[in-house]
């Protein structure tokens, strides 16, 4: 048993710090969302100003990150979807088995899901988006893998954003969901073996609720 | 080979597999049997490409607009305000329920949000007025299923994505069928109110009730306009329908806006002080619903951007008018909005995934085959998907359901000449009554931990509701100018 509760509490402690930076950065870019969208509408009818080209993409810029870094909570919160009829039906033994079987296929998605996150980023170097600029040039090419230089500030130019940086949510993500579907699986291969034990709860913990 | 993705998905999705890595596994897996892994690539593609959209923002929106006002105090508002309109019918409180959802419904696209909100005032309210506490929780879930069908309704922005039709035209179309099912539950709670004796409440106005000068000024601004508004809206329909050409417009509003202010003053003669302020307070957050839809109905802005006004609006009224909310409250109420919304795009990506592989598979074309050998009458097979449906909204919540069925029924009904938008209103109505629909209705778990009553006891209990609403779907089904009227003379469907 030792040799499971060592790493869940390890897992457990950094999931909940990451997690809760990532839920602090997905609350400021839902807000900003907001600013962004508004700063549209505005431009678009005040007669002297002209209608923005960057809003829509800066919108859709910070969704996809917002979800990448927040729903990773949810799924530790057991906030996705599922029908728990059947399990909740079964003896708590068999129950617990099939519990970790869909979690290991879960599992087997994620690290797939990787391996194509990390081409799909790959890919997303080459494109440059249509409406996004920064007023510089910083490779941060330990993050992105668009060219091979390492932390390399290129001066004050404006310049245009690689898609790799919105591609990069989704893997981020996928990555971030991998690490709760471990902590999860854990969890119920600890309760397995022993159904009394005391698995502690994240304290942080909101009901997520969609419909 | 690939055929076989959608009896492996139901199994999955019946052994407790999340649904967002069901519609993953289930095509993932025979997408790899079958040899094609370059299509797993697209797999991935296309659960990003879901989501990268901006019509799909406005659900993020709507439902951090919605939470907005619930935690600013809006709700006890309109709940006051139906109180002073309904409270003295019997029945009253219950009336005031259905009411109150119908009017909560006009600012938030969520069932759940309802149910929890009026469900938290009103349960308690009515037990004290002699109503058991399992009818009180019952009529607060079957009356907040009207939250997704009146716009704004997140189900109805995900439909419109995932099957590409107007949000306008779906939001439009709502708002005769959620009226109806108001109507409907009110008309049972008429019948129950004789037969099992329900209390009659007294028409309750609370009197201490205060309003600062400027709200009193804005919202006396505010209930004038509205009523020009509504009176213009006449003139043109009556001068549309006659054929005649509209008069000018400056005379005419200024004839308007006489006849209004005589109206007015004629109301106010008839109305007690409380019962003033009890309306005036209602007016400020019930401009929600005529920004939102006046908003995308005379193309000022697009859903997503009505979403965001909605937001702005939100907070303008809770920090300066009802003054109800601190700058230390936002990062919760947009924490919790953020986790809601991030599963259900998660899904909307993996359903477009889904797509992909659906469509691969030749499997709406092997189901539209049997569908279709069923019978040709699109009557009847009206009335078994409706029944397939409400089998599927016992299990399952409405958005999960719509991302799943849509993309492999929608089509296969517009083949045989069910409208687009009929058939989207349909499929909506039907699985948002799902939500409170026994054995798995989340509103009706939501009622549960709100009222403290068991889920089968408000199972029960919410039965005579439940047939009121299944009524209203077989009439939306089979009249469809119930549904299509409204979008068709704003110009938004043919």
């Amino acid at each position: 048993m030792i040799v499971l509760w060592g790493p869940l509490r390890l897992l457990m402690m950094i999931n909940s710090l990451v997690l809760r930076v990532g839920r602090f950065l997905a609350w400021t870019a839902l807000a900003l969302m907001v600013i962004v969208i508004l700063i549209q509408v505005i431009y678009r009818y005040i007669p002297t100003l002209d209608a923005l080209p960057w809003p829509e993409e800066a919108a859709r810029f910070l969704m996809l990150w917002m979800t990448g870094l927040i729903a990773p909570s949810a799924y530790r919160w057991g906030g996705f979807v599922a029908i728990d009829m059947v399990p909740r039906a079964l003896p708590k033994s068999v129950a617990a088995v099939l519990m970790l079987v869909l979690l290991a296929l879960a599992a087997v998605v994620l690290v797939v899901g990787i391996g194509f996150g990390l081409r799909h980023v790959t890919s997303g170097c080459s494109f440059n988006s249509p409406t996004l600029y920064v007023p510089f040039t910083l490779k941060l090419d330990w993050l992105s893998p668009c060219s091979t230089p390492i932390f390399e500030w290129g001066g004050f130019a404006w310049a245009r954003v690689k898609l790799a940086w919105m591609y990069l949510s989704l893997l981020v993500g996928v990555c971030l969901l991998l690490a709760v579907n471990v902590e999860l699986m854990l969890r119920s291969l600890i309760l397995l073996l022993d159904p009394a034990a005391d698995v502690p709860e994240d304290s942080a913990m909101i009901a997520a609720g969609a419909d | 080979m690939l055929i076989w993705f959608l009896p492996v998905f139901l199994v999955l999705l019946m052994i407790g597999m999340p649904v967002f890595f069901g519609l993953l596994v289930a095509p993932g897996v025979l997408l790899w049997l079958s040899g094609q892994e370059r299509d797993l690539a697209l797999l991935y593609r296309n659960i990003y490409n879901g989501m990268d959209s901006f019509p799909l923002m406005a659900l993020p929106f709507f439902m951090l607009a919605g939470e907005l006002m619930n935690r600013g105090g809006i709700t006890l508002r309109l709940v006051e305000f139906s109180q002073a309109i309904m409270g003295h019918l019997r029945g009253g409180l219950a009336h005031v329920n259905i009411l109150s959802s119908i009017l909560f419904a006009g600012l938030s696209g969520s069932a759940v949000a309802d149910t929890s909100a009026l469900g938290s005032t009103l349960i308690p309210a009515m037990e004290k007025n002699g109503y058991s506490r399992r009818f009180a929780a019952a009529i607060t879930a079957a009356s907040s299923v009207i939250g997704p069908i009146i716009p704004p309704s997140g189900i109805m922005i995900i439909y419109a994505y995932v099957m590409g039709e107007s949000v306008a035209a779906l939001f439009l179309a709502g708002i005769v069928p959620g009226l109806m099912v108001g109507l409907g539950l009110m008309g049972m709670v008429r019948l129950m109110a004789d037969r099992y004796d329900l209390p009659k409440a007294e028409r309750i106005i609370k009197v201490d009730q205060t309003i600062t000068p400027s709200e009193n000024l804005i919202a006396r601004g505010m209930a004038r306009i509205n009523f020009i508004g509504l009176l213009w809206g006449a003139h043109v329909l009556i001068a549309a329908s006659l054929g005649v050409a509209t008069a000018p417009a400056l005379p005419t509003l200024a004839v308007l806006a006489v006849v209004t202010e005589l109206f007015f003053r004629l109301m106010r003669r008839r109305m007690s002080e409380p019962v003033r302020i009890v309306y005036k307070r209602a007016i400020v957050p019930l401009q929600t619903p005529i920004i939102i839809l006046g908003g995308i109905l005379f193309g000022v802005f697009t859903p997503t951007e009505a979403s965001v006004i909605a937001v702005a609006y939100a907070i303008l009224i809770s920090f300066f008018i009802l003054r109800s909310m601190k700058l230390r409250d936002l990062p919760s109420i947009l924490t919790k909005s953020a986790l809601g919304s991030s599963t259900v795009l998660l899904l909307v990506g993996a359903a477009v995934a889904f797509k992909t592989v659906v469509s691969l598979s030749h499997a709406p074309e092997t189901l539209a085959e049997f569908i279709l050998s069923l019978s040709e009458n699109p009557y009847t097979l009206l009335f078994l998907i409706n029944i397939l449906l409400f089998i599927v909204g016992m299990f399952l919540d409405a958005g999960p359901a719509i991302i799943i069925l849509g993309p492999i029924l929608g089509p296969i009904f517009v083949d045989i000449g069910v409208h687009p938008v009929h058939f989207a209103i349909i499929m909506s109505v039907n699985l948002t009554v799902g939500l409170a629909t026994p054995p798995m209705g989340l509103v009706l778990f939501v009622a549960s931990s709100v009222s403290g009553e068991r889920v089968e006891t408000i199972s029960k209990a919410i039965l005579p509701f439940l047939a009121v609403e299944v009524v209203v779907i077989f009439l939306i089904t089979y009249i469809p100018a119930i549904s299509l009227t409204i979008p068709r003379l704003t110009g938004f469907i043919q």
